[in-house]
């Protein structure tokens, strides 16, 4: 994937993916959200694209980081993409000014039903390659501090 | 080490283990619990109830209640990763799983947070497996049909989406509380009279008078019904009825009735710690009464808001998402 004209929207294997959604979506060990993510993007709008950070909501039920992205044919739209829960990046000192306005990132997800330029970031990464804010991986306990 | 004091050492551990897990030994009894300036049980404080134990028990554990140490490690399961195909490029097909952000990502995996460890099997307790007791024949057939008719009308407006979603109130909010895999913190407060009970996820507080009699509370509903408190020695037991059938107990996909009541108990057990109890009844959804107990963990503050209202775009793009799956149908002549 570039930096620039890299946005790429595909639709395949239409039935077989409804059908497996069908037929996972009660299985999915990533339920643990404010809302059905499904009902809201579609399986069947599979994006890839890379921009630059214009505006980053840490807000809740759900992260919305907002993109420019540079089309094919040279121009600009602005992509929102939507991530999860910002409380408890809040609590290990995760602002907004720890994705930089200007930062290059890299998301794969898929596209909201209407086809408006909104999608959920199933991965969102620097362009570098860097998690945006955890690598997926367990986070050490810390003790608690709190006394009476 | 000896085999024999080694064995002696696992057992001591496992017993102390089992008796902090069950919040009713020694140690806790000699615990002496602070007062407050006018004279209650200090119980105040933010905490952390996250935990990796499952709300009802594995069916194959019967009545089993808590692990050994060894059968606890041996339990753990690795963390689902993300499914390995990517969503488009490598030629994976697909699926609803992968409509998601990595929860990972965003540290909301239960494992990325402080964990209150407990060896319990489950944090249901009664009865004795550890599972919700079935609901009522009568309640189950209401149950399937509000089921029924939900899904035939699920998109059809903001009103007709879940509670959780319309940002009113999430069903681990109870009463009865019930951990929810992240932000899972939860602020008691104290002041004469009363104690305030906030959960961070979804921001809802409940004020709960403190007196030695059910107060007129004047007709007043609320969505996690009318609750007052009391305290038993060093325990606060909080008595909630009138919760609002619009919130569905879990199991269920209908409210509970005017008969229903959640009692609640907190014990402070120590230091850092306080263990939550709650029992569950309603003769309109269940045979018997259930419940079950899990401790909680004093944490640092502050509870972050929620504010879930202020960012709750999600809500106006599925319905968006609906009616243009609506015109789809309508062009396609469905």
């Amino acid at each position: 994937m570039n930096n620039t004209a890299s946005m790429r929207i595909r639709a395949r294997h239409f039935l077989q993916a409804v059908a497996m959604a069908m037929c996972l979506a009660s299985a999915s060990p990533h339920v643990r959200a404010h809302h059905s993510f499904a009902a809201e993007f579609d399986v069947n709008r599979p994006v890839e694209f890379s921009g630059k950070v214009v505006k980053v909501e840490l807000i809740n039920p759900h992260s919305w980081i907002h993109l420019e992205v540079t089309t094919k044919s040279g121009g600009k739209e602005v992509w929102k993409v939507e991530g999860g829960s910002p409380n408890v990046l809040f609590r290990r000192g995760i602002t907004k000014n720890s994705i930089p306005l200007g930062s290059e990132l890299q998301v794969e997800g898929f596209q909201a039903r209407d086809g408006g330029n909104r999608c959920v970031g199933r991965t969102i990464k620097f362009a570098d390659g860097r998690a945006l804010f955890f690598d997926s991986t367990p986070i050490p306990d810390t003790p608690a501090a709190a006394s009476e | 080490m000896s085999m024999q004091s080694a064995s002696t050492r696992v057992a001591l551990a496992t017993a102390l283990l089992l008796a902090i897990g069950a919040g009713s030994s020694g140690a806790a009894d000699k615990y002496k619990v602070p007062r407050t300036s006018w004279g209650d049980p200090v119980i105040q404080g933010f905490y952390n109830n996250n935990t990796d134990v499952p709300f009802e028990r594995a069916r194959e554990l019967g009545d089993k209640a808590f692990y050994t140490e060894q059968e606890y490690a041996a339990s753990k399961q690795p963390r689902p990763q993300p499914p390995p195909q990517r969503a488009g490029g490598s030629g994976g097909v697909p699926n609803a799983a992968d409509v998601h952000y990595d929860t990972g990502e965003f540290g909301l995996d239960p494992d990325q947070s402080e964990m209150v460890k407990s060896l319990a099997t489950s944090i249901i307790t009664q009865p004795a497996n550890g599972r919700l007791p079935p609901l009522t024949r009568e309640a189950q057939q209401r149950s399937d049909a509000a089921r029924a008719a939900g899904q035939a009308r699920q998109y059809d407006s903001a009103q007709d989406r879940p509670l959780a979603e319309r940002c009113v109130l999430w069903p681990h909010e109870g009463p009865p509380l019930r951990p929810v895999g992240y932000n899972s913190h939860v602020q008691i407060t104290q002041s004469p009279g009363y104690v305030v009970f906030e959960t961070e996820m979804i921001h809802d507080a409940r004020i709960i008078p403190i007196t030695d009699q059910r107060p007129d509370f004047g007709g007043l509903t609320r969505w996690q019904g009318n609750s007052w408190g009391h305290w038993q020695g060093d325990t606060l037991v909080i008595e909630t009825t009138g919760i609002n059938e619009a919130s569905t107990p879990r199991g269920s996909n209908v409210g509970m009735g005017p008969d229903a009541k959640v009692v609640e108990k907190i014990t402070r057990t120590g230091p850092k710690t306080i263990l939550y109890e709650f029992s569950v009844t309603d003769p309109g959804l269940w045979d018997v009464s259930w419940g079950g107990q899990f401790p909680m963990e004093l944490t640092e503050g502050p509870m972050f808001e929620y504010a879930c209202h202020e960012g709750n775009y999600g809500i106006a793009n599925t319905l968006r998402g609906a009616r243009e799956e609506e015109k789809t149908k309508a062009r396609q002549g469905q």
